[in-house]
């Protein structure tokens, strides 16, 4: 069995996206109660939030666009940029204690102490352009922690895994160029749903042409579809990259019980995505990989989702696994 | 929605004495499929195009050594006005992109040269130019969520969705009406500016709207 961290902290419930918003914390609350009923509390590391040296936030972001959002939020705004993004006077500060929640796991992981994290954080980051919040995003967490695995601890070559039901705009933009950190990413068609990017033929530019790779699915497909492309197109591109890491955009929205989106992957059908992203993990990697939440709004559903998750970044039996419903 | 808006006016132009390496310099040089020829005073008198290029100088004949001199000699002494097509048809700048979608669909063109008032060549629009608008009309380059609503053919109905919509404090990257199967209905296409469709779809639901499996999606009932 594996080494897993833990984030969970409490105050990644504070950031408060007001009435009739999908990103609730009692999403969070859904998955640490799936983590508990399995019984899997007793064998995880547990850690909690540290608030971000803001240098490595200005890695990735603009340092107007970083003080935009912190002023925002000391002025009492309630949205950033678009209506999309609900928040509250605490959101600010939440987005940084999210982020250095996800570089103390990434640390930890370094020092050997675990072999790998799951990051379930509030505000979600992989719509987070450079400048710009989006789709309920703020900080992108996952493009940060590429960053500071390069800075901090000279690793060459991260892969990034975005499996969440919409594209990741913002990480892809910010490493679309960029041959050391490759991004592939399964999700709705932008045709369809949101955010109109992620399309077959965006595979990077200038020097990075070839580290971006975008597996759109159309609606209404399920399991066969992601394990076909998936198959396809993200494990023969990890066997040429072979990162040294790997980071994962976890969403769990492209259930087919989470309204969300028009997909139909059961509970089963997770399963298999994340155990193929570890066993990738185990034969390039050393196992290292952190899993960070993006979406997933099915409260009904969550328990069951992260619960099996955090069993497969254990390494627990598979046949411990629970099933839909 | 005036082609003037649209159009490319840098036009790159050629003179119709001009040989056929030079337009097909010019064409490569810039990147461009249609290359308008124009006479002293800017009036276009023809259009030549790759294709047009392509017939009269047939990658072939330089492959037959015992006919390669001779077809190379043929060549270099015909002239733009030799192949181009005399008389092209022109679009004013007051046309709008609907007349040249129109035109472009009925005359089977690429492009067509803009003139002004004079009848001078201010601009050249072509499918590419028509294309970037559509992209911009549609709102396709802003991030969304399109969602399809099939409706009764009636008064009134956009409106209500309009409600819905602006309740759920989502602006509105676009809408498309297109015309559906089934007799009297219409199929609309929201394009919202927004990832949070979970309660806006609900709630359209619940004002007795159908809601469109996105796999039967379609836009195009034009004869082809």
């Amino acid at each position: 069995m594996k080494k897993t961290g833990f984030l969970f902290d409490e105050r990644y419930l504070i950031h408060d996206t007001g009435p009739y918003h999908p990103e609730v914390s009692d999403r969070l609350l859904a998955a640490y109660q799936g983590i508990k009923k399995a019984g899997l509390l007793e064998k995880l590391v547990l850690f909690k939030g540290v608030r971000v040296d803001l240098k490595w936030v200005e890695e990735v972001h603009d340092p107007a666009y970083i003080a935009r959002f912190g002023d925002a939020c000391v002025a009492g705004k309630k949205e950033m940029d678009t209506p999309d993004c609900q928040m509250c006077a605490e959101t600010y500060e939440i987005a940084l204690l999210a982020v250095g929640g996800i570089l103390e796991a990434l640390r930890r992981m370094m020092e050997g102490e675990i072999d790998n994290a799951f990051c379930p954080v509030r505000p979600p980051g992989h719509h987070a352009e450079r400048s710009r919040a989006m789709g309920f995003c703020y900080f992108n967490n996952i493009a940060i922690a590429a960053r500071y695995l390069q800075k901090e601890w000279r690793i060459g070559r991260v892969g990034i895994v975005d499996f969440d039901v919409h594209h990741g705009n913002g990480t892809q933009h910010l490493f679309e160029d960029d041959p050391t950190v490759f991004y592939y990413s399964i999700h709705e068609h932008p045709s369809f749903a949101f955010p109109g990017t992620g399309r077959e033929f965006e595979e990077g530019v200038g020097a990075g042409t070839g580290y971006t790779k975008n597996s759109p699915v159309l609606p209404g497909q399920g399991d066969d579809e992601y394990r076909r492309l998936i198959k396809r197109d993200l494990i023969p591109a990890f066997e040429t990259f072979r990162p040294e890491i790997i980071l994962v955009s976890t969403g769990f929205d492209a259930h087919e019980d989470d309204e969300m989106a028009d997909m139909r992957v059961t509970t089963e059908g997770f399963n298999w995505i994340m155990e193929t992203i570890v066993g990738l993990a185990d034969t390039y990697a050393g196992g290292r990989l952190v899993s960070i939440l993006e979406g997933g709004y099915s409260l009904q559903r969550l328990p069951e989702l992260v619960g099996n998750h955090v069993r497969i970044l254990l390494g627990d039996p598979p046949g411990a696994l629970q099933n839909n419903g | 929605m005036l082609v003037g808006k649209s159009m490319t006016s840098k036009v790159i132009t050629i003179d119709k004495n001009e040989s056929l390496f030079t337009a097909r310099e010019l064409m490569r040089k810039n990147n461009i499929r249609h290359l308008p020829v124009v006479d002293g005073e800017n009036r276009p008198v023809g259009i030549v195009t790759d294709r047009d290029l392509r017939s009269a100088m047939p990658y072939r004949i330089y492959r037959n050594p015992d006919t390669a001199q001779a077809e190379s000699e043929r060549i270099a002494k015909l002239k733009v006005s030799d192949i181009m097509t005399a008389d092209p048809v022109t679009i004013p700048l007051t046309y709008t992109i609907q007349d040249a979608l129109l035109l472009i669909q009925e005359k089977r063109f690429g492009a067509f040269p803009v003139v002004d008032d004079e009848g001078k060549l201010v601009g050249m629009i072509s499918v590419r130019d028509l294309l970037r608008a559509f992209i911009n009309v549609l709102g396709i380059g802003e991030p969304g969520s399109l969602i399809g609503i099939l409706v009764e053919e009636k008064v009134g109905q956009l409106k209500r969705i309009v409600d819905v919509v602006t309740e759920e404090n989502i602006s509105f990257g676009s809408v498309l009406v297109a015309r559906y199967g089934e007799k009297g209905k219409r199929a609309v296409f929201p394009y919202l500016l927004t990832n949070n469709v979970i309660r806006v779809k609900k709630r359209l639901q619940e004002i007795g709207f159908k809601l469109i499996d996105p796999m039967d999606w379609y836009i195009d009932q034009l004869n082809r």
